[in-house]
């Protein structure tokens, strides 16, 4: 049987919270919503990153036919329109006619024919302006060469103006953005999907009125801990599975380079997703125990979503600037920071101190909501029926 | 195993209070009945003793040392709001139950194949407990009660809303835990049940415990009765009888309670002065009737 294949420990008796993970994570990976729910979200994220590229349309190169003594420029064509930055295929055209059927086929873009020193360019609606440079700048070449001047003397006759640039943009800026918003987007979804799920999960044995047989054989706090890391762990997983699908499809449609995805930016954002799960799970799990029913638990869970949902907001304010004011001081708050310090992460250089200034508040906030709602837990847990008010699970 | 003592208990809510000064003790291998009216404190003792809940005041000791949390885990408990996994598999659940009470996993395992035999549902171990008919989750929910082997069983109304066959398989599960010398306590509205399977009975009533001990030592504290049948005896025969007051008649038949030191004799010599005594004889209360008499004089 598939329980007893995976199951751990035999022979072991594991603490309780490791316990209570395990039977989630168990539950949770059974459950049609979850199969379901995961093919569901790999599927749209694909479709959606191929419905992008074929949108978007792929930078093609400019190919080019030569016919003739034309084809003697091939070579210095090539090579002067990748210095100009065109990225072209060159052919050699046997019949002029037949490259002009070609031109108009729309099957070539480009059809030069007549000699290397004089060549005309066909082109069926309108020429390149960098082919057209790079193509003169070879007939030129071809025409000095013609004159007697040697190939070095060509070369620096012919040399391109070097440019400097006194501000030059960040290669991070324009590549990184869509992957730091669609990460973004990601991250806010998974915490809300999965935070919800554990305040689910707590109303769920609140209604089944498990949890007094459950709290009479473990502390509040590691029923606690071990539904929300059993939640976590799935969703990470889940995550995975999916992030590993959208980036396949990135990578086979090449719709946009994948930024600096090296281990350690994976680690990062992996290390934010938990952290956010951990903040806003536990939150979630401690205002789900005041209710009895699901029907309840929208209701309750609002407040978070709140901050939730300005996260979300705040980004896009954020993002064009990364290193204003405005996100630098919210991706240091631990209710945002999850979000916010990963997307400023993904997009920029963050200073150190600042990332470790945003891991140490969200750290301790994650700490005292432990606690906070390890109290709210043993006092609401066993109230049935009316809603328990806040400061009543408080104070006990 | 045990004994379990509860000295002293004391909650309260708010304004209510639900235990004053409440004690008790269940000694092993003793099945104990805490019976009482709804609202009389004995699912928030039970609370207390299973550490769910918190005592204002009070002790409860295992053995002679104070419950800890780890001792607690060996306690069985049934709350009255019964509660499981719906959807969970049935064998899996008493398993889960099994390790989360200390057991290893190997060991849960082969006590939920036990306890699945035993109550022969062994071949549903594998379905969903929501799956199962009422009465069969009601068995699972005993074994889950059962499956770590507890030293001490606590159970808040075991018996309500099991069929007659689920009744008598919990009564005589219940029998058997506390002959192998595990001390039990279950609360009960069922007072013939509870006099049919009890060793000893607690009678709490607004959270104090009024009456406790065997159902004989409870009568033995009760005031005599006597069963007269007098056929043909005129209507008013016993009025002028001191210290004998009528319970019930049923034809000629009537039943008297005495006051504490009245002669018996004196009632049957005002029988006897009516008409032909067919039967005069000695009437043990039942449970249900020295509860009431116990909860009448509290309340009085």
């Amino acid at each position: 049987m598939t329980a007893r294949s995976w199951s751990l420990g035999g022979a072991r008796r594991l603490p309780a919270t490791l316990l209570v993970a395990r039977r989630e994570i168990r539950m949770r990976l059974r459950s049609r919503v979850f199969v379901g729910g995961t093919s569901v979200m790999a599927v749209l994220v694909v479709v959606g990153i191929v419905a992008a590229s074929l949108l978007a349309g792929r930078t093609t190169p400019v190919r080019v036919g030569f016919s003739g003594g034309s084809q003697a420029l091939e070579r210095s064509f090539t090579a002067t329109a990748a210095a100009l930055g065109v990225e072209v295929t060159v052919s050699d055209i046997a019949d002029v006619t037949a490259g002009t059927a070609q031109v108009t086929a729309g099957t070539l873009d480009v059809l030069v024919t007549g000699s290397a020193t004089a060549p005309t360019a066909v082109a069926k609606e309108s020429m390149p302006s960098n082919v057209e440079s790079a193509l003169s700048l070879a007939a030129e070449a071809a025409r000095l060469s013609d004159a007697g001047l040697s190939p070095t003397a060509i070369a620096s006759a012919m040399a391109l103006v070097p440019v400097q640039l006194l501000a030059p943009p960040n290669p991070k800026d324009n590549e990184n953005l869509f992957a730091s918003l669609a990460l973004g987007i990601l991250l806010w979804i998974a915490l809300g999907q999965y935070g919800n799920m554990v305040a689910q999960g707590v109303v769920e044995e609140k209604a089944t009125r498990i949890m007094e047989v459950l709290l009479a054989t473990i502390q509040p706090s590691r029923l606690l801990a071990g539904k929300v890391i059993g939640t976590g762990l799935v969703g990470l997983l889940q995550l995975t599975i999916v992030g590993t699908a959208a980036l396949v499809a990135v990578h086979v449609t090449n719709v946009a380079a994948i930024p600096a995805l090296g281990v350690a930016s994976i680690l990062a954002d992996i290390s934010w997703f938990l952290l956010g799960f951990l903040f806003y799970a536990t939150a979630y799990a401690a205002v789900a125990s005041l209710v009895s029913r699901q029907e309840e638990v929208q209701g309750a869970v609002a407040p978070i979503s709140i901050f939730q949902i300005a996260g979300y907001l705040l980004m896009y304010a954020a993002l064009p600037n990364p290193s204003g004011p405005l996100a630098t001081v919210c991706s240091l708050l631990p209710p945002f920071a999850p979000i916010l310090m990963a997307v400023r992460m993904a997009d920029s250089d963050v200073p150190f101190w600042q990332v470790g200034l945003a891991v140490a508040l969200i750290v301790a906030s994650i700490v005292g909501l432990t606690w906070l709602a390890g109290r709210m837990y043993r006092n609401a847990a066993l109230h049935l029926g009316t809603r328990v008010r806040f400061m009543d699970a408080f104070r006990g | 195993m045990g004994p379990l003592t509860v000295r002293g208990l004391t909650k309260r809510y708010g304004d209510v209070a639900a235990l004053t000064d409440l004690s008790l003790e269940v000694r092993a291998g003793e099945l104990f009945g805490f019976v009482g009216r709804n609202g009389a404190g004995k699912t928030t003792t039970m609370r207390i003793v299973l550490g769910v809940l918190a005592a204002d005041a009070g002790e409860v000791t295992f053995a002679g040392t104070a419950l800890t949390f780890e001792a607690r885990r060996r306690i069985g408990y049934m709350p009255e709001e019964r509660g499981l996994y719906p959807k969970m598999r049935v064998a899996e659940q008493l398993r889960y139950l099994g390790e989360l009470h200390g057991m290893t996993g190997a060991d849960a395992r082969a006590s939920a194949t036990r306890w699945l035999e035993r109550f022969g549902l062994q071949e549903r171990r594998d379905d969903e407990l929501q799956s199962l008919s009422l009465g069969n989750q009601q068995r699972i929910q005993l074994a889950a009660a059962l499956v770590f082997a507890p030293e001490l069983l606590v159970l808040d109304e075991p018996f309500a809303g099991l069929d007659p066959l689920a009744v008598d398989v919990m009564s005589a599960v219940l029998r058997e835990q506390a002959d192998a010398g595990i001390p039990v306590i279950f609360s009960s509205h069922e007072l013939e049940l509870v006099e049919r399977v009890c060793d000893r009975v607690g009678i709490i009533d607004r959270g104090k415990m009024v009456a406790s001990g065997t159902v004989d030592e409870l009568r033995a504290g009760a005031r005599e009765r006597r069963r007269v049948d007098v056929p043909g005896a005129a209507d008013d025969w016993d009025a002028g009888v001191p210290g004998a007051t009528l319970l019930e008649s049923d034809g000629s038949s009537r039943v008297f309670e005495l006051d504490p030191g009245v002669d018996d004799q004196s009632l049957l010599q005002a029988a006897l002065a009516t008409g032909p005594v067919r039967a005069f004889e000695r009437v043990e209360p039942s449970l249900g009737e020295l509860f009431r008499t116990v909860i009448g004089e509290a309340g009085a």
